[in-house]
């Protein structure tokens, strides 16, 4: 059965007269204990989708389409219903932990807010807190709690919000970009860590991320973006070994060890999208039909792809 | 501890440049002092004054001596035995006068401080959730009023309409609370304004943090995140302009206190210096020069309590 179940999700920002457009049409489901893998270029709209399932976009974001969490429409919850939801139900785990910790209020707090407004006792959290930071890799947590954010190292910060997001146990977690900004060793550490979370704890993950080793390593599924629009989705290992949309052939081409060939051209402008194919610019393969027909997605080999030409690839 | 008496030690320097300036400046000022300080003794007949009786005074205060030697006495008999001279109009000691003064100039400034920081802080928190939302505008427009005004007219325009015309309060007096409101009125007016706009502006800011969001996404509702994350942080800048406020509404009781006869050190200033009477204003600045330097002391360390980043060393 399907955990989260994403229909039709567009999200634009208005700014002035124009209006960007961030996601458009965007459907997948994510099935219970399962970790689904959005991969994409900076700007490609993955972390928007993240935010825009807990409602947490800004208020110039007009997002449109449906979003059930077990059979929920979590776009017509009421504020109080969905404050419910967040951070117990459904966690995030934001992108740039040194921008997620507020830097005024000491560690403790701010794990301890987690179990607030629940109806629980904050001290029995608190504990189930520490242990968990035990597990996660981080030594002497309770001295860590007195400490502000500034006085943490990044990989520290990160396992802490890490934490946060795991201490309530929620069904779903959120992980957005979870080793940017991390040296090579912090990441290391942090797809240790990740996979720790899976394997332990078998949440269910929707884990957004540039990081194709990173997504190999965790993922169970991965739905690639571009310009906004899911353009492949697939079995983890199908999608990163064997993939068959043009620009994930692209993507997984510029990685450091398959060659670090770029792809050349920019992504389109969110303004004026181009008609036909989004891609079409930048594919090699591209011919007269993709410049003048946007592709629909379609069923290829057991995955979605959404290309015209994928019988012959 | 060590920058506890550097600040210090600067705190004293400024005090000293601050008395040397006003010293000299109103020796400057055309028109001996002995022939005013004549004419204030002998009101209706200064014509009759002698020249033995400008010696006369001379003589008393050694008004005849070079500049240097005057201040430098003034600033000996300050430091070693407390006296800051004796008034030539009033013949009593300056610290008299201040002591009869200054509580009715702190009790005006500290409530005006008060309005102004209540007032200030909270309907720019007002303000910055409700951005863009027609109450957002309606005080926007108002604060733009409020700035704009001087205090000396919005004075005048309180005392017509509520004293004049509707006649709820008295127009001039001390000492009950309604004699205070007037004043207070016109006296913080500009502050309030200055302070909400920063408050806005810094709230604004603040609430477009990630932290903000995350601590959204931990379920936790609108007003834990305004008062317990977006508060503190936002504060610092509002905290900077407060204490310039401050230095503005001690400036701000010279012409208040003339206006409403308020028995404070601001209209003592003016008519002393109008008389000439050299250690009254000598005394006035210095005392407001003092609290001045108490509130910006204040403010930083505020500034420690509320970002534990800061640190002096």
């Amino acid at each position: 059965m399907s955990l989260l179940e994403i229909k039709d999700l567009s999200v634009e920002f208005s700014s002035g007269e124009n209006a960007v457009k961030a996601v458009s049409h965007v459907f997948f489901k994510v099935r219970e204990g399962e970790t689904l893998g959005i991969i994409g270029e900076s700007g490609s709209g993955k972390s928007v989708i993240g935010l825009a399932l807990l409602r947490l976009l800004p208020a110039n974001a007009n997002v449109s389409g449906t979003v059930f969490f077990q059979g929920q429409d979590l776009f017509s919850l009421r504020p109080s219903e969905l404050r419910k939801i967040r951070g117990k139900r459904i966690s995030l785990m934001p992108q740039n932990p040194a921008g997620a910790l507020n830097p005024v209020l000491k560690n403790r707090l701010q794990i301890e807010e987690v179990f607030e407004e629940r109806g629980i006792d904050k001290k029995e959290g608190m504990k189930k807190s520490l242990r968990l930071m035990k597990k996660l890799l981080l030594r002497d947590p309770e001295k860590l709690c007195d400490l502000y954010p500034h006085q943490l190292s990044g990989g520290m910060r990160q396992r802490l919000i890490a934490c946060m997001s795991l201490s309530f146990e929620p069904e779903l977690v959120i992980a957005d970009e979870p080793t940017k900004g991390l040296d090579p060793e912090a990441k290391e550490r942090a797809v240790e860590l990740f996979t720790k979370i899976k394997h332990d704890y078998g949440k269910t993950m929707l884990l957004i991320t540039h990081d194709l080793d990173l997504a190999l390593e965790v993922c169970d599924r991965i739905a690639v973006m571009y310009a906004g629009e899911i353009v492949e989705l697939d079995k983890a290992s199908k999608v990163l070994n064997a993939p068959s949309h043009p620009y994930t052939k692209g993507l997984v081409r510029a990685q450091p060890r398959n060659g670090l060939v770029p792809l050349s051209g920019q992504s389109p402008s969110r303004i004026s999208l181009p008609e036909g194919c989004f891609f079409h610019e930048r594919c090699r393969y591209s011919s007269i039909e993709c410049f003048r027909k946007h592709p629909e997605m379609k069923n290829h080999n057991g995955g979605w792809i959404r290309c015209h030409f994928q019988s012959f690839q | 501890m060590k920058y506890f008496i550097k600040r210090v030690g600067f705190m004293a320097l400024t005090i000293f440049a601050v008395c040397a300036l006003t010293f000299f400046l109103m020796n400057v000022i055309p028109g001996g002092t002995a022939k005013l300080v004549l004419k204030h003794t002998f009101v209706g007949l200064e014509e009759s004054v002698t020249d033995e009786q400008l010696n006369q005074i001379s003589d008393k205060y050694d008004l005849d001596d070079p500049l240097y030697l005057q201040f430098f006495r003034w600033i000996k008999e300050a430091v070693l035995r407390g006296d800051i001279g004796t008034s030539y109009v009033f013949k009593k000691p300056v610290l008299y006068l201040l002591a009869l003064r200054l509580p009715a100039t702190i009790q005006l400034a500290m409530v005006s401080m008060l309005i102004a920081m209540l007032a200030g802080v909270s309907l720019g928190i007002y303000s910055a959730i409700r951005e863009n939302k027609i109450s957002d505008h309606i005080l926007r427009i108002v604060t733009l009023f409020g700035v704009s005004m001087p205090g000396f007219w919005v004075a005048l325009l309180l005392i017509l309409i509520f004293s004049l015309r509707l006649k709820l309060v008295p127009v001039t007096g001390y000492g009950s609370l309604e004699n205070l409101l007037l004043p207070a009125a016109a006296l913080s007016l500009h502050s309030v304004a200055a302070v909400m706009r920063v408050t806005r502006t810094s709230m604004l800011e603040t609430l477009g943090q990630e932290y903000i969001r995350f601590a959204k996404a931990k379920g936790l509702p609108l007003w834990k995140i305004v008062s317990r994350h977006a508060l503190k942080n936002a504060m610092l800048p509002v905290i900077t302009v407060i204490g310039f406020q401050m230095g503005g509404l001690l400036g701000g009781t010279v012409v208040i206190e003339k206006i409403f006869a308020w028995p404070g050190i601001g209209s003592l200033l003016v008519d002393s210096i109008s008389a000439r009477d050299l250690p009254v204003v000598q005394g006035c600045v210095l005392a407001i020069v003092m609290m001045f330097l108490f509130v910006h002391f204040l403010v930083d360390m505020l500034y420690t309590h509320l970002d534990p980043r800061i640190r002096y060393g």
